[in-house]
């Protein structure tokens, strides 16, 4: 079979197949919809997963082959905050308060297995000693924007919240330490990964970023003026005639039967 | 908040000039490029779910054809202003061979980088939901209770 037709098959149809089985879970009034959708979703990410295997020609693959790699010290985090998130005070879904260690204890295996990534011996490797090129987009970009987020959630609390200053200082804690990998990546090279090409790729994430930001924002911006055009193109609405005397009256009647009220 | 936003770029940069006196590691004209395929490709693929969004926009309307049609000749401008872009020459053509080649490397790049978006996005949301449930639980009523 053609190549292309087979990374169309193996490829390109698997990443369609998550945001629609997403839509489909979601949206669907149909009984066993949202767990039909799921397994769909999840379909296309293990075929995704799998397809530097099954599409060996495409270079496309390599964002499978990274997606297989990053996928569960990702999970791990975003897990363990979650138990650590509902086993705090919540009104609802609260988790027992043993499952705060637990929370704890994944995110920050999730965060070793990545920084091991970039300074040990787990970097994605597409061939021995050949680097994914996607992890130098993914780790820039999620090191230097959990950083800045970090950082702009700490300041709003402190602006927009009241006494939240102990939820502000754990919010620097958290940029601060974002901001502290980063340093380390400038200036200490892993096994594969030099500090100079970190910084080359340092300052591409942040270009992407400022790319992606200007795009959406003008995509957006293009979506609300398609809207407002349509809606202003309308005609105004018919006006209906004035109530007659007896409409009046009979409004009348019945709003004097409602007012006043019984004694208690 | 926004210069609270843009403070660790901007210590990084104060690091640099400060002890190597340039910006270092910065190719202008490779950031550029990148810069311009994240904007094209970013316009394109949002503009398409901006798209898809305007179908249930058209559910309150009477499903009129106007407004999909202006987005879609929106959508169709960005994708023809990609190709035509990456077809100047090496302006925006990065280790690619081909305006096909490109446009496809912009694509799968920037699901790599909405990837990492997501998941810094969940971590900081993450952290501080969490910050703030793990304190003490606040008596908002103490008034009413008296």
């Amino acid at each position: 079979m053609d190549e292309m037709l087979v990374a169309l098959f193996l490829f390109w149809i698997p990443v369609a197949m998550v945001p629609l089985g997403l839509w489909y879970s979601m949206s669907s009034p149909l009984k066993n919809a949202s767990s039909r959708g799921r397994l769909f979703a999840f379909t296309g990410v293990v075929l995704i997963c799998i397809s530097p295997w099954t599409v060996p020609s495409s270079p496309s693959t390599a964002a499978g082959h990274l997606l297989g790699a990053i996928i569960g010290p990702c999970m791990l985090i975003l897990l363990g905050i979650y138990l650590i998130s509902f086993s705090g005070n919540v009104p609802v879904g609260k988790l027992p308060r043993s499952d705060r260690k637990l929370g704890v204890l994944m995110t920050g295996f999730g965060f070793i297995w990545l920084a091991g990534m970039h300074w040990w011996i787990l970097t994605p490797q597409l061939s021995p000693n050949e680097v994914n090129h996607y992890w130098f987009v993914f780790w820039p970009t999620f090191i230097i924007l959990t950083s800045c987020l970090a950082s702009c959630s700490a300041v709003t609390l402190l602006m927009i919240g009241e006494q939240r200053k102990a939820e502000s200082n754990a919010m620097f804690i958290v940029s601060g330490l974002s901001f502290s990998i980063l340093i380390l990546g400038l200036n200490v090279d892993g096994p594969l990964i030099t500090a100079d090409e970190f910084r080359e790729h340092l300052w591409l994430a942040v270009a992407d970023l400022a790319g992606i930001t200007v795009g959406s924002l003008l995509s957006i911006f293009v979506f609300a003026l398609v809207i407002y055009s349509y809606e202003r193109s309308l005609p105004a609405p018919k006006s209906i005639s004035p109530p007659t005397e007896s409409e009046l009256k009979q409004v009348s009647t019945l709003i004097a039967s409602h007012l006043g009220g019984e004694d208690e | 908040m926004l210069l609270a936003f843009l403070l660790p770029p901007l210590l990084i940069l104060a690091i640099d000039i400060t002890f190597y006196g340039s910006f270092k590691g910065i190719d202008s004209n490779v950031s550029f490029t990148r810069f311009s395929n994240a904007t094209l490709t970013a316009y394109m693929l949002c503009s398409l779910f901006l798209l898809g969004n305007l179908f249930f926009y058209g559910e309150s309307r009477n499903r009129p054809l106007a407004p999909l049609v202006g987005m879609f000749f929106a959508t169709a401008l960005g994708v023809v202003a990609t190709v035509f872009f990456i077809g100047q020459g090496p302006m925006l053509l990065e280790d690619n061979g081909s305006v096909r080649a490109q446009a496809i490397y912009n694509v799968v790049h920037m699901f790599v980088s909405s990837g990492a978006i997501l998941v810094a996005m969940g971590v900081a949301l993450g952290v501080t939901f969490s910050a703030i449930t793990s304190q003490k639980q606040r008596n908002n009523f103490e008034l009413e209770e008296e």
